[in-house]
C-alpha cells in the first residue's frame, strides 16, 4: 500500500513531521507499506461482518426509531512504547488514588472543604453529591472500582487528562473485541516483542468484584443492566459471560424485609452478594432516587447501607467525575498525597467564578464548551466550528447556569494514520484506559482508542461518528 | 435460573418453531398452488384463506390489506412487521429473546439466529413474494435445523435446555393441530369430496409438517381423514405428532421439576399427563369425523392451559421466598 500522508500541523502518533516514522511504529510503516491495498479493504469488509454477526454493536438514539450499528473499527493499530506506558500508569494511578480519597474525604469530614481548597458551592451544587451517602463507609473504602479515564495528547504530545468517568465507564468490551479481530485480520502486523494482552479484564473485574463480596464463601456476583435496548448492552452481556456471573435487570430482583436483595429465580429466590451495576445512580433506587424509575430496584440503597449487597461503582462516585470538580483533582494530588500531578490537566475555565464568566462570555467563539454534567459528547459548543447563533444560545445558557457548564481551550488532539476512503488520512484521536481498584490499583495495559472518523472532526464518541483502534502497549520501546 | 431468563429461553425456542412452521406452510403452499388452478388473483387467494383462518389471522389480514391476492397473503406471513405472526417478526422476537440471554446461551447458537435475522432482513421482499422463491423458504428451513443442530451440540443439556425443549415442543404440536385444521377449513368450504383434490391437500399437509414419507412408513399410501389424523396426531414415532411433542414436553417439564414421570407436582405437570394418557390411549374412532375434530380443539385449548400454567409455575411465580420460610418456621417452632 502506498503510504501518501501528511503529518498537517498536529501531533502525529506515527510519524515525525518530516515523514519518518517514530521509532515504535517503524516496524508497522514497514508492514503496512507492503500490504495491497485490495487486502487490506478486503480485511476491513470481513473484519465489520464479523461484528455485525456477532452483534458486537451499540445503538444509535435520536432517530424516529433507535438503530443498531456496529463501532467502525480501523484497522491500524495505535501503538503506545514501554517507557510512556509506564509514565501513564504511573499518572493514572495516582489520580485514581486521590480521587478515592476525595470521595471518602467529602461523604465525611469535608476536610479538603474546611481547607479551603475546594469550594462549598461545587458539593452543594452538584448534581451527583449524593446526600445518602454521607456518613456511610462502602466496602473495603473503595468508591471507584473502576474508571475510564479520558487521555489526549497536546500539540507537543504531551498527555493531559481530558476527564474522569467514575460512574459507569462503558467501551472496555470494544478494547478485548477489537484485539481479537485485529489478531484475525493481520496477525502479521505483531510485533515479534509481544503486546500488552488485555483479554484477562474480565478476569480482574471479577476479582475485584469478590473483593468486596462476603468475607467467607464464594460471592453471588450479577450484572445490573438496563436491558437490551441499552447502547451498551452488548457489553453487559459480554463481561457477565465472561465473568460467569449472571446478568439481571431491575425486575429480577426484589428487596426484602430483611433488607437482602434476592433474584427472582425458577426454583425462587437467591440472594445477591454484589452487584456490578451498569445504571446510573439517579434510577438504582425509585424509592431514593428518581421514583420514575422503571430499571432499578426498590429498596436497594436500604441493602446497601445496611452492608448486605455492595455496589460496584459505589452511590455518589459522580461528585468526583464532574467536570468542574475535575479542575480540582491536581489540588486534590497535592492536598492528600503531597505530590505534583504525573499527567496534568487541560485548562479550564470555571464560569461560576465571576472572573472565569467575564473572559468566556467575552472570547466563547474561540472556546470549547462542555456541561458540566453529561456525558457521550452531548450538549457540548465547540466555539470555533459553531454557527454564531449557536455560540449566542450557549452564552445565554451559561449566564443562567453557570454551575452547569466549563470552558476549555480547544486542545488540537493528536492526529493517528486512518484508513478512510482515500486511504490512509490523519484523523484526531483520544485514549481511554480503564483502571480497576481492589487490593490495590491496575491499569489495563492499551485501552480504547476513540479515533473521529470524520475528516477534520475532534469528537470521538461512538454516538458522533466516532470509531476506535486497537491499542497497543509494547513490552520495550521499540 | 432467572424466571426472565427461562421465559426469554423458553420463548426465543417457541418463536423460531413458529417461523420454521409458518414457512413451510407458505413455502408448501406455493408448491401446491403451482399445480392448481391459478388464473388469477381470486382462485389464488382461495387456497390461503384455509391458512389464514387456521391461524386465527384472517381479521388482521384484513385490516392490513385492501385486496385479498397470493402476493399479499406472501407478504404477510413472511415479511409484514405489522403482523406479530410473520416469519419476520417471529425471527426478530426469537432474536431480541436470543439478545436478553446472550449471556446463556452458546456464541454459535446467537450468532446463527443473528445471521437468520440478517438474511430475512435483507431478503427483497418484493421478488420473493411474486415469484415464490424456494431458496429462500428452503434457507430458512436450513437455519431453523442448524440451530437445533448447535443447540444439541453446544448447549449444556441442564435446566436451560429443558425450558428450550419445552417451548418448542409445545409450539410444535399447536402447530401439527392447526395444520390439520386446515382440511376441516377447506373441505367446509367445498360442497362435493373430490378424492384428487383432497389427496393433493393430505399430501400438503403432510409436507408441511415434514411428514409426507414417514407417513408412507407408517401408513402405506391411504392417504385418508383417519390415517392421516392417526399419524399427525397420534403417532409414537413421528417427531412431529401431536403425542409424540406433548410427551416430549412432558419429559422436560419432569426433568426441571425432578419429580418422576408417573407422579405429578405441579399444575402444568397435571394437565400434561392428562393430555399424554387422553392421546396415548386413543383409539382411530377417536379421530373420526365430529370426535376427532372436538378431539383437535381440546389439544388446541388444553396446550393454551398447558402454557399459562407452566408460565404461572415458573416465570412469575409465586416463588419459593427464604425470609417468608423463616418466619414460618419461627412460628411453627
Amino acid at each position: 500500500m502506498k503510504i501518501d500522508y501528511d503529518t498537517g500541523d498536529f501531533y502525529d502518533e506515527m510519524y515525525h513531521p518530516d515523514g519518518t516514522a517514530r521509532p515504535h511504529y517503524a516496524r508497522l510503516a514497514e508492514t503496512l507499506s507492503a500490504l495491497g491495498e485490495e487486502d487490506f479493504h478486503k480485511k476491513r469488509e470481513a473484519v465489520e461482518l464479523a461484528f455485525l454477526q456477532q452483534g458486537i454493536t451499540f445503538t444509535v438514539y435520536g432517530n424516529e426509531e433507535s438503530t443498531e450499528k456496529i463501532f467502525p473499527f480501523d484497522l491500524v493499530p495505535r501503538i503506545i512504547p514501554a517507557s510512556e506506558w509506564s509514565h501513564l500508569e504511573e499518572g493514572l494511578i495516582q489520580r485514581m488514588t486521590a480521587l478515592n480519597l476525595f470521595l471518602h474525604d467529602v461523604y465525611h469530614e469535608q476536610k479538603i472543604i474546611k481547607d479551603g481548597i475546594v469550594p462549598i458551592e461545587i458539593i452543594k451544587s452538584g448534581k451527583h453529591f449524593r446526600e445518602e451517602m454521607v456518613g456511610f463507609e462502602p466496602p473495603k473504602g473503595i468508591y471507584i472500582h473502576i474508571c475510564g479515564t479520558d487521555l489526549i495528547r497536546d500539540h507537543n504530545g504531551e498527555y493531559l487528562v481530558l476527564e474522569d468517568n467514575g460512574r459507569c465507564p462503558s467501551g472496555v468490551s470494544y478494547m478485548i473485541e477489537n484485539r481479537r479481530a485485529m489478531k484475525k485480520a493481520f496477525p502479521q502486523l505483531f510485533p515479534a516483542s509481544g503486546v500488552q494482552s488485555v483479554s484477562n479484564y474480565p478476569d480482574k473485574l471479577h476479582k475485584a468484584l469478590q473483593y468486596i463480596g462476603p468475607q467467607t464463601g464464594a460471592a453471588r456476583i450479577a450484572v445490573l443492566t438496563p436491558g437490551i435496548y441499552n447502547s451498551a448492552y452488548f457489553e453487559h452481556c459480554f463481561l457477565a459471560r465472561q465473568m460467569g456471573a449472571e446478568i439481571v435487570q431491575g425486575q429480577d430482583l426484589v428487596v426484602k424485609s430483611d433488607d437482602c436483595v434476592y433474584m427472582k429465580t425458577t426454583v425462587g429466590l437467591k440472594k445477591v452478594d454484589v452487584l456490578y451495576r451498569r445504571i446510573d445512580d439517579d434510577y438504582i433506587d425509585p424509592e431514593v432516587f428518581n421514583k420514575e424509575s422503571m430499571l432499578g430496584v426498590p429498596g436497594l440503597m436500604r441493602a446497601y447501607r445496611a452492608g448486605n449487597v455492595s455496589l460496584a461503582n459505589a452511590v455518589g462516585t459522580g461528585i468526583a467525575d464532574d467536570k468542574v470538580t475535575y479542575c480540582f483533582v491536581p489540588d486534590m494530588i497535592k492536598y492528600y498525597l503531597d505530590q505534583d500531578p504525573i499527567l496534568p490537566n487541560v485548562e479550564t475555565f470555571l464560569p461560576y467564578r465571576e472572573a472565569d464568566m467575564k473572559y468566556v462570555q467575552e472570547n466563547m467563539e474561540n472556546l470549547v464548551v462542555k456541561a458540566a454534567n453529561e456525558a457521550g459528547g452531548y450538549g457540548m459548543l465547540i466555539g470555533p466550528a459553531a454557527a454564531k447563533e449557536e455560540v449566542a444560545k450557549f452564552r445565554e445558557m451559561v449566564k443562567k447556569n453557570p454551575r452547569d457548564f466549563i470552558a476549555q481551550p480547544p486542545i488540537s488532539l493528536s492526529r493517528h494514520p486512518t484508513y478512510g476512503d482515500e486511504g490512509l488520512d490523519g484523523r484526531h484521536v483520544d485514549l481511554r484506559p480503564y483502571i480497576i481498584q481492589s487490593d490495590k490499583i491496575r491499569v489495563v495495559p492499551g485501552g480504547l482508542t476513540r479515533v473521529a472518523l470524520r475528516k477534520g472532526s475532534l469528537v470521538v464518541n461512538s454516538s458522533q461518528g466516532g470509531g476506535s483502534k486497537d491499542t497497543w502497549v509494547l513490552n520495550n520501546d521499540q | 435460573m432467572l424466571c426472565r431468563v427461562a421465559d426469554s429461553l423458553f420463548w426465543m425456542s417457541r418463536y423460531i418453531e413458529r417461523a420454521e412452521n409458518t414457512v413451510r406452510l407458505v413455502d408448501v403452499m406455493h408448491q401446491t398452488i403451482l399445480e392448481s388452478e391459478h388464473s388469477n388473483e381470486d382462485v389464488g387467494y382461495a387456497h390461503w384463506e384455509p391458512i389464514l383462518l387456521t391461524l386465527g389471522e384472517k381479521d388482521s389480514y384484513d385490516a392490513l390489506y385492501p385486496k385479498r391476492t397470493s402476493f399479499n397473503v406472501t407478504e404477510f406471513l413472511t415479511f409484514n412487521e405489522r403482523n406479530p405472526s410473520s416469519v419476520f417478526s417471529c425471527i426478530t422476537s426469537a432474536r431480541e429473546n436470543a439478545r436478553t440471554v446472550r449471556d446463556q446461551i452458546s456464541t454459535e447458537m446467537w450468532e446463527t439466529l443473528n445471521k437468520l435475522y440478517l438474511f430475512v432482513k435483507r431478503a427483497d421482499s418484493q421478488m420473493i413474494c411474486s415469484e415464490s422463491d424456494f431458496d429462500f423458504f428452503g434457507k430458512i428451513k436450513e437455519f431453523a435445523h442448524l440451530f437445533r443442530g448447535i443447540l444439541e451440540s453446544t448447549f449444556p443439556q441442564d435446566l436451560g435446555y429443558e425450558f428450550v425443549v419445552c417451548g418448542r415442543e409445545i409450539e410444535r404440536a399447536a402447530k401439527t393441530c392447526q395444520i390439520l385444521d386446515t382440511k376441516r377449513f377447506t373441505s367446509g368450504s367445498t360442497s362435493e369430496p373430490d378424492d384428487a383434490i383432497d389427496a393433493v391437500q393430505f399430501a400438503a399437509m403432510l409436507r408441511s409438517c415434514t411428514g409426507f414419507e414417514a407417513f408412507h412408513h407408517e401408513h402405506g399410501s391411504d392417504l385418508d381423514t383417519v390415517p392421516v389424523r392417526q399419524f399427525l396426531l397420534l403417532s409414537q414415532k413421528f417427531p412431529r405428532s401431536a403425542l409424540f411433542c406433548i410427551r416430549r414436553l412432558q419429559t422436560a417439564m419432569h426433568a426441571i421439576s425432578n419429580c418422576p414421570i408417573t407422579l405429578f407436582s405441579n399444575e402444568p405437570e397435571r394437565l400434561t399427563g392428562r393430555l399424554v394418557s387422553r392421546l396415548n390411549y386413543a383409539l382411530a374412532v377417536d379421530v373420526e369425523s365430529e370426535s376427532g375434530d372436538s378431539l383437535i380443539d381440546d389439544i388446541e385449548n388444553e396446550l393454551e392451559n398447558i402454557a399459562i400454567a407452566f408460565s404461572r409455575q415458573y416465570m412469575q411465580a409465586e416463588i419459593y421466598d427464604p425470609t417468608v420460610e423463616t418466619s414460618q418456621n419461627q412460628r411453627q417452632g
